[in-house]
Parts: C-alpha cells; sequence; structure tokens
C-alpha cells in the first residue's frame, strides 16, 4: 500500500499548527501586558500563513491568487485606517458613546 | 465515464483552464475577507472603547471547548488537504474516508458550539433575545453581540462547507484526478478554518490570567 503524497510534510504541518494553538492558549494564561496581544496576533498570523502556504498552495502556485488576496488585504487595512481616524483623535473630540 | 476534465469553451489548455478556477474562487475569498472584515473591524472599535467590558466578556466563554474547536477545526484542514492529495493520486478510497473524516470533524465543531451557545442562553448572554447579565454592562452586551454575530456568520460558513465535502465524498469527483472541483472546496474550507483562527483569541483569550 502507497501512502498519501505530502502525508509527512503536512502531519509536520498539523503539529505545528497545533503547537502554535498551545503557544497562544497558554500564553494567554500569563500577564505579559501588551506581548499577549502581540502573541496572539503573530500567532494567528503564522498559522493562517501556514495553513495557506501549505494547504492552500498560495505560495507555490500560479501568482494571481497573491494578487487577489493582496489586493483584499490592503483593501481592509484602508478600511481600518480610515475607521480608526474617529479613535485616534477622540481625545481632541470625545465620542458620546466613549468611557474614556 | 472518463476520468478526463473537459476543456470548458473558453480555454484551450486543461492547465489554463485550472488556473482561471484557482483565480476565480480566490476573487470570492477576497470578498468574504471584505465580508468578515468589517466584523474584525467592529471588535477592534468596541475594544478601544470598551476594553475592561471586552475582557470580562470574554471570561464569559469557554477557554476550554473554544480551544479544543480550534484543534477540531486545524485537525479538518489536515484531513481536507490529504484528501485533495490522495484523489490526485488516485486513491479514491482514502479521499472519501478523509472527506468523511472532515464533515465529521466539521460536525464535532458545530456541535460543541451549539453546547456554548446553549450554555451562554442558560447564562442569559444574548443580546436581544435573553441578556440577563449579572454585570449589566454596554460593552459586556456588545461584546457578545459581535460574538454571536461572528461566530454565528462563520457557523453558516462551515455548515455550508460541511454540505459540499460531503457531496464531495459520495460524488464522482474523487474519480477524477485532474478535476479542480474539489481543490476549489478546499480552499473554501480552509478559508473557513483561517477565519476562526483569527476568532479564537479576539473572543477567548483576552486577558486569562485574572
Amino acid at each position: 500500500m502507497t501512502a498519501i503524497p505530502q502525508l509527512r510534510s503536512f502531519i509536520g504541518v498539523w503539529l505545528a499548527l497545533l503547537a502554535l494553538l498551545a503557544l497562544t492558549a497558554g500564553s494567554s494564561l500569563i500577564p505579559l501586558g501588551a506581548w499577549n496581544n502581540a502573541i496572539n496576533l503573530a500567532v494567528s498570523v503564522a498559522k493562517a500563513a501556514l495553513v495557506a502556504i501549505f494547504f492552500m498552495d498560495l505560495w507555490s502556485g500560479e501568482p494571481m491568487p497573491r494578487v487577489v488576496l493582496t489586493v483584499a488585504i490592503g483593501m481592509l487595512a484602508v478600511l481600518f485606517a480610515l475607521s480608526s481616524s474617529d479613535f485616534l483623535v477622540s481625545k481632541l473630540a470625545v465620542a458620546p458613546w466613549s468611557n474614556r | 465515464m472518463s476520468s478526463a476534465v473537459e476543456l470548458g469553451e473558453s480555454y484551450v489548455a486543461i492547465e489554463q483552464q485550472r488556473q482561471a478556477q484557482r483565480a476565480g474562487l480566490w476573487v470570492f475569498l477576497a470578498t468574504e475577507v471584505l465580508f468578515f472584515g468589517p466584523l474584525f473591524l467592529a471588535y477592534v472599535q468596541g475594544r478601544l472603547y470598551q476594553h475592561a467590558a471586552f475582557v470580562q466578556g470574554s471570561h464569559h466563554t469557554d477557554l476550554l471547548l473554544g480551544s479544543i474547536n480550534t484543534a477540531v477545526l486545524l485537525t479538518s484542514s489536515l484531513t481536507m488537504a490529504l484528501a485533495i492529495e490522495a484523489a490526485k493520486a488516485s486513491m479514491i478510497r482514502h479521499a472519501r474516508w478523509l472527506l468523511l473524516g472532515t464533515a465529521i470533524l466539521g460536525t464535532a465543531f458545530l456541535a460543541i458550539k451549539g453546547a456554548e451557545y446553549h450554555h451562554d442562553w442558560e447564562e442569559g448572554l444574548v443580546p436581544g433575545l435573553r441578556f440577563t447579565s449579572a454585570e449589566p454592562s454596554a460593552g459586556v452586551e456588545l461584546f457578545f453581540w459581535l460574538y454571536f454575530a461572528m461566530t454565528g456568520v462563520h457557523a453558516i460558513h462551515l455548515f455550508i462547507a460541511i454540505g459540499l465535502v460531503l457531496w464531495a465524498a459520495i460524488s464522482r469527483v474523487t474519480r477524477k484526478p485532474t478535476s479542480m472541483r474539489l481543490p476549489l472546496i478546499g480552499l473554501y474550507w480552509h478559508f473557513v478554518d483561517i477565519i476562526w483562527v483569527f476568532l479564537y483569541p479576539l473572543l477567548y483569550l483576552l486577558e486569562r490570567y485574572r
């Protein structure tokens, strides 16, 4: 019986994903200040990258999906940046719903 | 029935058709990124303005069940990826079993999520329908509104993905090693997994050391 192609490398990716899950869950139990958020975000990005690169062939495939994804994330970044302008100037004009 | 993939009218080569189909699905995923994006934006805004209430809300979620569910979905991505490789290598039985396993893992995720929802309902944490939390706070209510909106929309996506995977498991696509249908379903499955990867720390992991 032959093994499924990529079996070993995919299991390696899966183990890495579970290790990252353990890291993010475990670190949330330790007070690290701003690093808690930084670790959670970095782990999420790393997990997404592992899935996208190895399971979705984002890196090894043709360039079009990478272009499409870059544009989508870019537009999302614009949305976040413009919408956050309210928070960034909220010391000048406090929003009625703000409890700061 | 032939195992070869038919070439569509608008294509000159199978590889061109494959790339166009992949690009098309990625464009769909881009719209999905921008569909979920505003919910994440709402979360970021809520947390910037109501940080303490969001931490309070997050402590009402079940860390253990949320973490188990994350592991379940990550594992389902492994079985999905292996199913596609098996189908490509004409290992039809393997592909079918792996697809069935993927669907079972997806269903397990929904079952665990349902148990969490039930608990949230009992605790009175459902904004609009039953919000009787002991700490009445607009911020906590906002957190739970976003919690249900984000996990609910995610669950609907997963429900659809389970349907597609089950269809693939019983249909003939596993017999066509060059067909793009299964890889495209796989892209959608992995995308739904990735959305959860970002939801999990935002909803479950806020200042758990307290």
